[in-house]
């Protein structure tokens, strides 16, 4: 993977191009929250002549303003992955087309930024949060957060007169696995 | 839109809005390949089947589907949700991109469960509603 | 019969197996079983033992509308109350006629 600055994004593409990798694959995007503050976007080309040989770039953007150049004039198939990335994490493709693709048109958010909660779950009552021989949920329990739901102290009912949490904490707080006991 | 003649007597005509992965035992249920309607008996019954998540961005499409096929056949169709996903959004109940379950957006006649069921649940429950299997 | 059979087809519960633990509840990834249940002294200890409990089931329920047949339960409960059934899960003509209560009440 060659790492490439947002200025130099098209110039790297056109050249990858004139060198025969000129099969577009696809173009992504990673949110790197928690390690560094940035989005990054990545693109694989490959030389279908040569053995189908791969080639990777990336650039990262700041999480904040997320601004590259389309490569839609270079590779005319990627401007869906464009629109997806477009949508789903907030970069902005200068020059790019703005429609949507896949999400509804009064859809609010980036649902893919990892600070961004999936909240369905914290709303709907986690059958799990009973204890085994509990038959109602009783409040004075330190709880069991499910895999999937952001830590209570971090997001969503939280006590407001604690400092505001970092996204990267919100992001971290969510990730999958075991239920674990609530932070209190 | 294209049917299939499930009993191959013009009884029952069944069309499937695949939308996913069931769409798949759909095609290992039918008999035959689906085809344009053609003038209906009065016997004939039809049904609707979505086979497979319905997204909010293609809930509108959905509904058409089902309005256009009362307005081409002159009547009602029945409609089927196969598979977990089409009756509550299934595995991907919490998502923000998806309708939990078809019933928010229309009448529903059954109710298939599975992820995916498997072909013959869905013979089975056609032969149930249109009426050759006594429950 | 090979290992395959009745996988993946229909859940059911071993009622005399479990234990409430609500291991199957927490791992299930979609949230559709529901169990209710609640302690019972355990009588006929010998005298001088320390009171014990038993858990009690009172409700296990699966919303098949919601169940994606993944066998997570299955695989995690420690008592083995959870196996695969070889016919397939029945159709509803309501949404709540999904939802399949699996404790029988007490005579």
């Amino acid at each position: 993977m060659t790492e490439v600055a947002a200025e130099d994004w098209l110039a790297a593409v056109e050249a990858l191009k004139a060198d025969g990798f000129d099969y577009f694959d696809w173009l992504g995007c990673v949110d790197d929250i928690g390690r560094r503050d940035c989005l990054r976007v990545v693109l694989v080309v490959r030389n279908l002549s040569q053995g189908a040989e791969t080639r990777m770039l990336s650039c990262s953007l700041p999480r904040d303003e997320a601004r590259i150049d389309t490569v839609h004039g270079v590779f005319a198939g990627a401007a869906w992955h464009e629109r997806e990335v477009a949508e789903l994490f907030g970069v902005e493709f200068v020059g790019g087309e703005r429609r949507r693709l896949l999400l509804n048109p009064e859809f609010e958010g980036t649902p893919l930024r990892k600070d961004e909660v999936l909240a369905a779950r914290t709303g709907m009552n986690w059958p799990g949060a009973k204890e085994p021989g509990e038959h109602d949920v009783s409040p004075g329990r330190r709880r069991l957060v499910p895999p999937g739901v952001p830590d209570p102290a971090v997001w969503g009912d939280r006590d407001a007169s604690q400092p505001t949490p970092d996204p990267a904490e919100v992001a971290q707080s969510a990730v999958g696995g075991r239920p674990r006991r609530r932070r209190t | 839109m294209r049917w299939v003649d499930w009993y191959g007597d013009g009884s029952l005509y069944v069309l499937d809005v695949a939308l996913a992965c069931c769409a798949l035992e759909f095609d290992a249920a039918s008999s035959s390949s689906p085809a344009p309607l053609p003038p209906l008996e009065d016997r004939a019954q039809l049904a609707v089947i979505i086979s497979g998540t319905v997204t909010d961005r293609l809930a509108p499409a959905v509904v058409a589907i089902v309005d256009g096929c009362e307005q081409q056949a002159g009547r009602r169709p029945m409609v089927i949700s196969f598979g977990a996903c089409a009756s509550s959004g299934g595995p991907y109940w919490d998502s923000y991109a998806v309708t939990k379950g078809v019933d928010q957006l229309l009448g529903v006649d059954a109710y298939v469960p599975g992820c995916p069921p498997p072909p013959e649940a869905l013979s089975a429950v056609l032969d149930r509603v249109a009426g050759r299997v006594v429950s | 019969m090979s290992s395959l059979e009745g996988s993946h087809r229909w859940i059911r519960l071993i009622e005399p197996a479990c234990t409430s633990c609500m291991i199957c509840v927490r791992e299930c990834p979609t949230w559709c079983i529901s169990l209710d249940s609640h302690a019972e002294p355990v009588a006929g200890l010998p005298f001088g033992a320390r009171e014990r409990t038993r858990n009690v089931l009172d409700r296990f329920a699966i919303d098949w509308s919601l169940c994606m047949y993944c066998g997570i339960c299955i695989e995690e409960c420690p008592y083995d109350a959870l196996e695969w059934v070889g016919e397939f899960t029945q159709p509803g003509f309501t949404s709540e006629a999904l939802v399949e209560e699996m404790v029988r009440p007490p005579s």
